[in-house]
């Protein structure tokens, strides 16, 4: 036996920044997003309705904003046209990269085409500037039959498919770190990206004034079969490396047994997870406790899966490959770092304030006919036919609450 | 935990997750992340290179030299000579173990098919390049190779790594870092030529050669004379250095540890 000391090793600095967690933080969000849209707005689950309003109005704000932080983590920024002038159909992040603007046009296509009813209805109404936006986005008084919207739906969901997958995959297969390099790295993504994307609903359940009594319900529902799901995920990832010499899970083991920080944030990560499953049980049983303490427990499911892209994104960086110990990482103050991550959540909520803003967007729907509530000037009421006055009543309560 | 358990708890992962692991292993083998085709250099040569460790005394001469010739930023290093202090417990005997570093010009290099845009390339020569004109800086490339030869280049925001001195040779020359080696322990050649002294000396040493985390299955093309084994994979060693930061927060340097 003999004892080594290092006595001269470069430090390696971490390669993705900061901006790679914000962007898978929220493309996670956009494809589950559109996932929970997908009953109300494609399919035309009546009793999903509401819920999948909260949902688009996520799946949108996420889709415009993750790109953003994507091209931020780019070194040379302005070089992102090489990826079109060079595509390269063996490496997935060019794949993602075709994927993404596909991605992007379908989700916000079938947003506006669902916003569109309630836009033109807005136009109509007597609300100076709001008015005339809302006729400018609305662009003509046409309308899109049923089965074109259920078309560009699918297709969206088609190609947030193609986003689960490539974001996935992206990650696991690099070698060079062993922790990444796991089956059960993607699945787990969309397993916390599912979690936080019902805590974002739960959120903005509350934050909107919707206040949506079956919204936190199905949330709550969905969010306690996905903390379950991830603990199948994690707890299979466990045994299945448990016996293995290298690899993902001796990697892990061996960061824990190693470093306090590392015990730490599994102390941190595995208590914040059992803590928010446990909850989401209690809370989803009674309407009384979904109703108080189903945002705080959005917000919660939001930091979970937040910290979990952290924790596998910044924090295994930070694993040396070619020297002892762990390299020292401090998340730095400018655009590699907490501005970075600040300015884009303030990106997000500035997309969330526009459409709040300028779109109706508590009242998207797949089928005009059916769904579109007379607007909340009755009077003024010329787009909406005699039939639509049902589903309507809820939505226009709460236009400006 | 003792082996039968551990492998009974591997099975019973196994039987639950099978199932489920199937459609992503046949994703992973539907020939993205493949090797893409070598393009440009010589296609009769293979550069190589054999580090004789038994040679090497540690001056750094190497990474001077190399820092100089391809004008890396401070820090960063194309290629370094990593030291480890060796204390055997028994006898209480000290040792140092110097390990040359640099890009092991990978047979199947993980970090050319990561490319998005195909800047960073193997040439039909070996060597793995990067194209600076057309790297984006995504640095998919720098967390895919397992042995940290590359880094984001600040002064270009761009890829950088060791390209040989494919310059150098082009025009004759050796690499600047076996052009400078004190001891003449680095040794580069074109290992298709059998009269090569590179040739010659993998035919003499073969089955004392040995590569850097070869279970990688990268199939490096930097082969070690007189290498001790544990150190071919990341060093269990305490680590040495620390920064030392002065009163008003701002950093020094390094300072070795005890």
């Amino acid at each position: 036996m003999s004892l080594v000391t290092e006595v001269v090793v470069p430090r390696y600095g971490i390669a993705w920044y900061p901006w790679a967690v914000q962007y898978f933080f929220l493309i996670a969000l956009s494809y589950t997003s559109l996932w929970v849209a997908a009953p109300g707005i494609i399919l035309g689950k009546q009793s999903w309705l509401n819920t999948s309003r909260l949902a688009l109005l996520a799946c949108v704000s996420t889709t415009l904003v993750a790109p953003v932080a994507l091209l931020a983590d780019l070194h040379q920024p302005l070089r992102f046209w090489h990826f079109y002038a060079h595509p390269t159909p063996w490496s997935w992040m060019s794949i993602g990269s075709f994927l993404l603007p596909l991605h992007l046009v379908c989700t916000v296509l079938l947003a506006w085409l669902a916003w569109r009813p309630a836009l033109k209805a807005r136009s109509q109404a007597n609300d100076s500037w709001f008015s005339r936006i809302a006729g400018w986005i609305a662009w003509g008084n046409w309308q899109v039959s049923r089965k074109v919207m259920v078309l560009v739906g699918l297709a969206a969901l088609a190609t947030s498919l193609g986003m689960m997958i490539y974001t996935g995959a992206e990650v696991a297969i690099v070698k060079g770190r062993p922790l990444w390099h796991t089956a059960w790295l993607p699945p787990m993504f969309v397993a916390t990206g599912a979690i936080g994307v019902c805590g974002l609903i739960l959120f903005l359940n509350r934050l909107s004034g919707m206040r949506n009594a079956d919204t936190n319900r199905q949330m709550l529902g969905i969010m306690a079969g996905a903390c379950v799901v991830a603990g199948f995920i994690a707890l299979t990832w466990f045994l299945d490396g448990a016996n293995a010499v290298s690899g993902s899970v001796a990697a892990a083991l061996d960061s824990v047994d190693q470093s306090s920080a590392w015990r730490t944030t599994a102390i941190e990560g595995g208590t914040a997870g059992v803590l928010l499953a446990v909850l989401a049980f209690l809370v989803r049983r009674a309407p009384g406790r979904r109703k108080a303490f189903g945002w705080i427990l959005g917000l919660l499911a939001l930091h979970v899966a937040w910290m979990f892209r952290w924790v596998v994104l910044m924090n295994v960086q930070t694993v040396a490959r070619n020297s002892a110990g762990f390299h020292d990482y401090e998340i730095a103050l400018g655009s590699y770092g907490l501005t970075g991550v600040i300015g884009i959540f303030g990106l997000w909520l500035t997309a969330l304030l526009l459409i709040e803003l300028f779109v109706p967007w508590r009242e998207a729907s797949l089928d005009p006919r059916r769904d579109a509530p007379a607007p909340a000037d009755h009077s003024s009421a010329t787009d909406a036919p005699a039939s639509s006055a049902s589903a309507s009543a809820d939505s226009q309560g709460v236009r400006h609450g | 935990m003792d082996p039968i358990r551990r492998s009974l708890l591997g099975q019973l992962a196994r039987l639950s997750a099978g199932a489920a692991m199937v459609p992503w292993s046949s994703v992973a083998s539907a020939g993205i992340n493949d090797q893409p085709a070598r393009r440009e250099g010589d296609p009769t040569k293979r550069y190589g290179m054999l580090i004789d460790l038994r040679q090497c005394i540690g001056c750094q001469a190497c990474t001077v030299s190399c820092h100089i010739e391809n004008d890396a930023p401070l820090g960063n290093f194309r290629t370094i000579v990593s030291q480890f202090e060796v204390e055997e417990e028994n006898t209480g005997e000290v040792a140092t173990f110097m390990l040359p570093r640099l890009c092991n010009h990978c047979d199947n290099p993980p970090c050319v098919p990561v490319c998005p845009v195909q800047a960073t390339y193997q040439r039909q020569d070996g060597i793995v390049v990067v194209d600076n004109d057309r790297c984006v800086g995504c640095a998919y490339c720098v967390n895919a190779c397992p042995y940290d030869a590359r880094f984001i280049n600040e002064k270009t925001q761009t890829a950088d790594k060791c390209t040989f001195c494919a310059h150098r040779l082009e025009a004759g020359l050796l690499p600047a870092c076996v052009e400078s080696c004190v001891g003449g322990a680095r040794m580069i050649g074109n290992m298709r030529d059998p009269d090569s002294e590179i040739s010659r000396m993998m035919e003499k040493h073969r089955d004392e050669l040995m590569v850097l985390q070869p279970e990688k299955g990268t199939v490096p093309q930097v082969f070690y004379l007189g290498m001790d084994e544990r150190f071919t994979q990341r060093p269990e060693a305490e680590p040495g250095i620390w920064d030392v930061i002065n009163e008003a927060g701002k950093e020094l340097g390094y300072e070795f540890g005890h």
